[in-house]
């Protein structure tokens, strides 16, 4: 497995990162929307969105470096009748288009609100499906170890954890810009980048807590089960240094470090300071993540030989 | 009844010559690595203290196994591109010209017969021999095999013939796939149940 795992694993955590990010994204657009003007929330949205189609096109071209024929990878879409991986095409190539379209109009204000939110919508529920199927592809009753539902509520979670924190580098990156662009500009969107970021840490802790509590449920489902005891051993065993580490910058970056971006956000002087931490909590939790799919990778085993 | 042709194992005369293995290599021109058809040498038990002498339980046996061409296969269910396909007589085939070597077949299968070939780029398996099948002979690892070890046939005609085991450590049961196998088990197959046994050649397969 290892080393020729690195492109799925490339594009399964650039793809859910992406799908985190635009659902994080709609969600605090939401609220700024309510609580200060389309405006504000607009410019803050606008470079956060830009981050994201990148992603998700990157992600998608690292997939074909794991195919041995990549020229005719378009053929993948032709089994949707039985094959989830066929869905995964589908829908992540759906996903990009639908993005790609809903920012294109977004940036150029083409269309009403409305129009523009529908677009956001299917591209959310596609994205948010997307994921499912993601996760259908590894519940095969051969590899024990992947079959459980247990992958989907990781995929889920690692979405969400990389779309939260990603999202609040993004508005950092895009408040500094803003900045830089225009001083005077910044009163109003420094209040919407504070508020976004208390939401961001507290999120990011309430999804720290949901990875801690999955993990120990897998692993003990896989030490549970005769068909997957050795993976149980070897994530305690051989891959224990990358497993602790995984955790250990779990912790740091989604616990330790969110809550000082908690409470660097509480205080206008410290947006800078605010600011590093954002993208240092991002790094990690980045890091992480990749750790951990590279554990689920190599925790494949198969019921026969 | 549909046809379903299937293949005949019969562990407890096979020596682990590996003849039908480089049968099949020679025959299909396979790549170093690239290996249609395995044989799997297991071994367990250990020897026991008694009194004051130790005894040898130990035992081995032989396991040569290609595609089943099961009855329910998963890598034509989760193949995205239906390269991977179930013919009317059972065969299950890799359409090359479909085939994005996307390698999802081999993981799912449990029985290793999907066998990806880096110079192609393409996944490829047993298929049977169906050149020599529609010329009226046998698979070339049947024909090959000094101890009359394999057989083909309808898998009906099999199953009446030599029983309905199909499988025996280390493969799973059958019912996941529904595979297209008769064994004849060697005589220590079912002390895997309960003694540690383990594949020995994993090197070369």
């Amino acid at each position: 497995m290892s080393v020729h795992a690195w492109p799925l694993i490339a594009f399964t955590i650039l793809a859910q990162m992406s799908v985190g990010m635009f659902v994080v994204l709609g969600i605090v657009h939401y609220f700024v929307v309510n609580k200060y003007s389309i405006a504000e929330a607009d410019q803050m949205s606008s470079y956060a969105l830009l981050a994201i189609g990148p992603a998700l096109v990157l992600g998608l071209l690292a997939s074909l470096i794991h195919l041995g024929t990549p020229y005719i990878a378009f053929l993948a879409v032709t089994n949707l009748a039985t094959s989830w991986l066929s869905w995964e095409i589908l829908l992540g190539v759906l996903f990009a288009i639908l993005g790609g379209i809903f920012a294109i109009m977004q940036w150029r204000k083409i269309g009403s609100f409305a129009l523009r939110n529908v677009v956001a919508w299917l591209a959310a529920i596609d994205g948010i499906g997307l994921v499912y199927v993601m996760s259908r592809i590894y519940r095969q009753p051969t590899i024990p170890s992947w079959n459980t539902t247990l992958t989907t509520i990781s995929f889920y979670t690692t979405a969400l954890l990389l779309g939260v924190v990603g999202v609040g580098a993004a508005f950092v990156a895009g408040y500094a810009y803003l900045k830089r662009q225009n001083p005077d500009c910044t009163q109003e969107l420094c209040m919407v980048l504070q508020q976004t970021m208390r939401g961001i840490s507290i999120s990011a802790i309430v999804l720290l807590g949901v990875e801690f509590v999955v993990f120990p449920v897998y692993l003990s489902y896989l030490a549970n089960s005769s068909a997957t005891a050795a993976i149980a051993a070897s994530m305690t065993g051989i891959f224990s240094p990358i497993f602790v580490t995984r955790l250990a910058l779990a912790f740091l970056g989604a616990g330790l470090l969110a809550v000082y971006l908690y409470r660097t956000s509480l205080s206008a002087e410290r947006v800078q300071v605010m600011g590093y931490v954002s993208y240092a909590v991002f790094g990690l939790v980045l890091i992480s993540e990749v750790l951990g799919r590279f554990l689920f990778y190599a925790s494949y085993i198969s019921i026969g030989v | 009844m549909t046809k379903q042709y299937a293949l005949y194992f019969d562990s407890s005369s096979c020596t682990g010559c590996k003849a039908c293995q480089i049968a099949c290599k020679d025959k299909n021109n396979l790549e170093v690595g690239v290996l249609w058809r395995r044989v799997y040498s297991v071994t367990g038990g250990d020897w026991v203290s008694t009194g004051n002498a130790w005894t040898s339980q130990a035992f081995a046996y032989e396991l040569s196994i290609s595609c089943n061409h099961c009855q329910d296969p998963l890598c034509v269910h989760v193949c995205p591109t239906t390269a991977m396909h179930k013919r009317d007589d059972g065969i299950v085939l890799v359409d090359a010209s479909k085939c994005i070597g996307c390698k999802y077949c081999e993981w799912v299968c449990p029985y290793g017969a999907p066998q990806y070939d880096p110079s192609k780029g393409k996944m490829t398996k047993c298929n049977l021999c169906e050149d020599y099948l529609a010329e009226g002979g046998n698979p070339a690892c049947v024909d090959a095999c000094v101890m009359r070890a394999l057989d083909f046939g309808e898998l009906s005609e099999l199953q009446a013939k030599y029983g309905t085991v199909d499988n025996i450590f280390p493969l799973p049961l059958g019912s996941t796939t529904q595979p297209a196998l008769v064994i004849t088990p060697h005589k220590d197959a079912r002390r895997t149940q309960y003694e540690s046994a383990k594949i020995t050649n994993m090197e070369e397969i």
